[in-house]
Parts: C-alpha cells; sequence; structure tokens
C-alpha cells in the first residue's frame, strides 16, 4: 500500500557553487490517510521548504515526493494550503474570501453555502461573515483563513505555521477550532510548527527534524485521545511527550 | 463611529468633528492673507512687486472673461495629456510587467528617461510641432506618463508570494487570476502613480505654455508679470491651483470608489 504522503530521499540545495546552501534532507516520510503530522524544527531547518515541494510550488534537487501515488512535478491542486502570513484578500469580506478558493477552482459557490456555513460556525465567525479583514482581528483572521483553505474539502493539507503571528492566548483557543475542523474530515494534514506542545497538542505523529540541514531525527506516534483539550494536557502522559520532544532538541543544541 | 444614534445627530456631530479639526486651519489661512493684504501697506512694497489680495480679487474679477477662457485651453491641454498618459501607460506597464522581453527593452530605457527631467523637452517639442495645442498635451503626457508606467509595473509585480502561491495551486489559470486576484491587488499602487501624476500635470502644462504659446494660464501668468501685474498674474496662478486640486480630487474621488477597502482611502475618511 501507498502512502497519500509519500517522501523518498529528497533533497533541496539553493544556488550553486561557492553560494551553495543545502538546505534540508536527504528526508524519507511517509503520511499515511488521515494522520495529522507534525514537522516539528527550529526555525532554518527547512520545514517550509519541505511543505513548498510536497506542494509542488518548489522543485526538489534530489529524490521524489508523491502525492497519492503520483508523482509530484507541477503544482497540486488536490491541496489546501495555508501560511503564516494569511491568503485573504483585502478587498473581499470573510465569506467572499472564502469564495475566492472555490470562484479560483471553477466551483459552484451556491452548492457550497452550507459547506461556508458550517466552516464558519465551526470557527466562531459566523457573525462576521460580511466584514473585511481588516475589522477583524489577527486570531479572527487566520480562523477565516481556515475555512478558505478548507472549504474545497482538500484530502492533504499543508499548514506552513499558521498560528506563527499570533500571540500565546489567541493561539491556545486557535488550536481547538483547528483540532476541531480536523475531527469534523479527518483530512491528512502535514503541520509545520516550532512550538513542542502545539505539535503534541495537535499531532497523531510528529517528525522531529534536526537543524540545518534539515534531516528527520525520530517520528513520534502522539497516542493520546482527541479532543485534547485542557485534561489530556494536564496529563502526566502529555507532559512525558512535550518532555521527550525538549530533550532531543537539547541534544541538538538548539534549547 | 457613533453605533445607536440617529442619521440627524450623526450628521451634527460629523459637521462638529469638522469644524473641531478645521478651524485652526481656517484661521491660519485668514491671518496668512491678511498678513499679506497689511504687509504690502506696512513695508510700503510697491504695487508692481507684489499687491495685497483684494487687488488680485478686484482685477481678476474685472478680467474673468479671458482667465475663464484660459482656464479652460490649460484645462483641456491637462485633461487631454492626463487621459492619454493613463489609457497608454496602464496596459503598457501592465505589458511590462509581464513580459520578460518587454522588462529586460523598454523598461530600463523607461527608468533611464524617468531620470531625465521631462520639462527639458519642452522647447524641442514646441519647435517641432508650433504654438497650437498638441506639443502642451505631449508635455503633460510625457510628465504624466512615467510615474504612471513605473507604478503599474511595480503595482502589477509584487503581489506577495503567499497569494502567488495560493493561486497557482488552486490550478487557476492566468486570466482568471489576473482577474480575482493580481489586478485588485494592484490598484492601490496603481493610485499612487495616478495621483503623483495628476499633482504633475498642471506643472507640465503651465512652463509649456510659458515656452511657447498665445493662450492659456501659463501665457497668461507670464504676459502678465512682464507688463508688471503682479495682481493679474497671482489670480492667474489660482485658476492654475483651483484645475490642479480639481484633477487631483477627482482622481481621489476615484480610487475612494475603486477602493474602498485599501488603508490609503480609510486614513482618509477617518481624519
Amino acid at each position: 500500500m501507498t502512502s497519500l504522503i509519500s517522501i523518498k530521499s529528497v533533497t533541496k540545495v539553493f544556488g550553486r557553487g561557492n553560494s551553495e546552501v543545502h538546505a534540508f534532507g536527504p528526508v524519507d516520510l511517509n503520511v499515511e490517510t488521515g494522520q495529522f503530522m507534525s514537522l516539528l524544527g527550529p526555525s532554518g531547518c527547512g520545514k517550509s521548504t519541505l511543505m513548498l515541494m510536497i506542494a509542488g510550488l518548489l522543485d526538489v534537487t534530489a529524490g521524489e515526493i508523491s502525492l497519492n501515488g503520483k508523482v509530484v512535478t507541477s503544482p497540486q491542486t488536490e491541496i489546501g494550503i495555508m501560511f503564516q502570513e494569511n491568503t485573504l484578500v483585502p478587498w473581499r469580506t470573510v465569506r467572499g474570501n472564502i469564495e475566492l478558493q472555490l470562484e479560483l477552482r471553477g466551483l459552484s459557490v451556491t452548492s457550497h453555502e452550507e459547506r461556508i456555513a458550517n466552516l464558519l460556525s465551526s470557527v466562531h465567525l459566523k457573525d462576521f461573515a460580511e466584514r473585511l479583514p481588516h475589522e477583524l482581528s489577527g486570531g479572527m483572521q487566520q480562523r477565516a483563513a481556515f475555512c478558505q483553505a478548507m472549504v474545497h474539502d482538500p484530502k492533504i493539507m499543508l499548514l506552513d505555521e499558521p498560528l506563527g503571528k499570533l500571540d500565546a492566548m489567541t493561539r491556545e483557543s486557535i488550536r481547538t477550532d483547528l483540532q476541531q475542523l480536523w475531527m469534523q474530515r479527518r483530512p491528512t494534514v502535514a503541520f509545520v510548527t516550532h512550538s513542542i506542545e502545539e505539535a503534541v497538542q495537535l499531532s497523531t505523529q510528529v517528525a522531529v527534524i534536526t537543524p540545518r540541514p534539515g534531516r528527520i531525527n525520530c517520528i513520534i506516534p502522539i497516542d493520546l485521545p482527541f479532543p485534547r483539550d485542557l485534561d489530556v494536557k494536564n496529563s502526566p502522559k502529555f507532559t512525558r511527550h512535550v518532555r521527550k520532544i525538549q530533550e532531543l532538541f537539547r541534544g541538538f543544541g538548539v534549547i | 463611529m457613533a453605533s445607536g444614534s440617529s442619521n440627524q445627530s450623526g450628521i451634527a456631530s460629523r459637521v462638529r468633528k469638522f469644524i473641531d479639526q478645521s478651524w485652526l486651519f481656517v484661521a491660519f489661512f485668514i491671518a496668512f492673507f491678511l498678513f499679506w493684504e497689511y504687509s504690502v501697506v506696512l513695508f510700503d512694497i510697491p504695487r508692481y512687486i507684489l499687491t495685497p489680495p483684494s487687488d488680485v480679487v478686484r482685477n481678476g474679477w474685472a478680467d474673468m472673461p479671458r482667465l475663464l477662457n484660459y482656464t479652460y485651453i490649460t484645462g483641456l491641454e491637462t485633461l487631454l495629456g492626463y487621459v492619454i498618459a493613463v489609457v497608454i501607460a496602464l496596459p503598457l506597464g501592465l505589458a511590462i510587467a509581464f513580459s520578460t522581453f518587454l522588462r529586460r527593452t523598454i523598461y530600463p530605457f523607461f527608468v533611464c528617461i524617468e531620470m531625465t527631467p521631462k520639462i527639458a523637452f519642452a522647447p524641442l517639442f514646441i519647435s517641432w510641432l508650433g504654438f497650437g495645442l498638441l506639443p502642451k498635451v505631449i508635455i503633460v503626457f510625457l510628465v504624466c506618463f512615467f510615474p504612471i508606467v513605473l507604478n503599474a509595473i511595480l503595482a502589477f509585480n509584487s503581489l506577495s508570494e503567499e497569494l502567488t502561491r495560493f493561486c497557482r495551486s488552486t490550478g487557476a489559470g492566468p486570466w482568471l487570476t489576473f482577474l480575482k486576484v493580481r489586478l485588485p491587488a494592484a490598484m492601490p499602487q496603481c493610485f499612487v502613480g495616478f495621483k503623483y501624476a495628476a499633482i504633475n500635470a498642471t506643472v507640465g502644462a503651465a512652463i509649456a505654455e510659458f515656452i511657447g504659446s498665445d493662450q492659456g494660464l501659463g501665457f497668461y501668468i507670464q504676459i502678465t508679470t512682464g507688463n508688471m501685474r503682479p495682481d493679474l498674474a497671482f489670480a492667474g496662478i489660482f485658476f492654475l491651483t483651483l484645475l490642479g486640486l480639481g484633477l487631483f480630487g477627482l482622481v481621489t474621488l476615484v480610487e475612494r470608489f475603486a477602493i474602498p477597502w485599501h488603508i490609503s482611502v480609510r486614513r482618509e475618511a477617518i481624519s
């Protein structure tokens, strides 16, 4: 059986000759259907680079990535992506921004009305559907961006530090929303983060990535029940996972 | 914005706010003109050097038919030059932004010309094309063209990396991406060019008329100054200012309707 996301000895090198930078790899990684895989590593380890390569937005220098058995050679469209900087356009309302995803894909907006309403209420933005992005707080903007990234119901989601710019308290509450959204349809997720707690809370598996050139040190399955609410987060098992990963990064000299 | 207040009290509070914010400016304006009016008497400045504003108004009023006619002429030159510049520069900027060939050929050439003061070409155009309308329109066009084209190139080239990637991940074609994302995203930077050009358009028209003309406000200002009539020259300057303000106001108004969501428009609405 082939994995939904399959990464085989992928390497990325930027530049040539003297200015050559070995950014990433070689890395092997498989993400099975329905998994929430966090790519956890220090900044500059090439996590985002890997994400772009999976999306087909950046070429691999060596190796091969395939999605659902098909080798990635061009930008992938059967995915939902999200970045640290959200992709909401300032001239459209929250609803308009969600519809933009559909319009660009040539999908019918009317047949997705219910889907949009459900997504908006899942992230508590029902009353803000007709607001422009600049009228929302940073956290609300990111919530709207989640809806935009998921409205076409992608089987694979690539999330590149979507909570990176938010304050600690907002992050905490959005994680809960993100988990809810994920549990509804269980898409396969690759989630880039440098927060250990975030990775442990959200993921079914955490891939620990070394400093540059990024390599996968180990993959840690997180066998905690969903939803991971405060009780789960305060459990000794949760703390053990966090501690274990902290030890790994201390070994790399990162923390 | 006060919520819950009725429409009428909303207007009343807006008027009050406007008065609160602008009375200082109005007071300064009045003080400036009073100082001008009485300094001429106070410092015994000869009338052929500087005239008090009351003379400007009185004598300007007496010469109103000529002033209005010249305002029309200069306004026509300005508007024609400006509109032609927008119509040509915007698509050209778009083409340069998306064509590697044009970016390597025309673009550096434009950047070089942008460094040249366009006004320096004015005498040449007058000598080539005579005293009529055409050389003035061309000079206004030249003054307006480059800021519009350069800002348009910048505008169409500066879509954020994230949005570019987002669009590619949807599989949308270039035309759909352009209509839904690139074009609206480029509008604010385009308007920077439109506004800059609008400010400079009347400068171009006036200077072109200084150099060679037998009508228009630039011609009027030059002639009246030569005749030791600074009062009439000031009247001419006043109408030239009105023209500039009119064009700039028009462009700003269009901007408000075109991109009400943009921060430059929102800030104006607040202050």
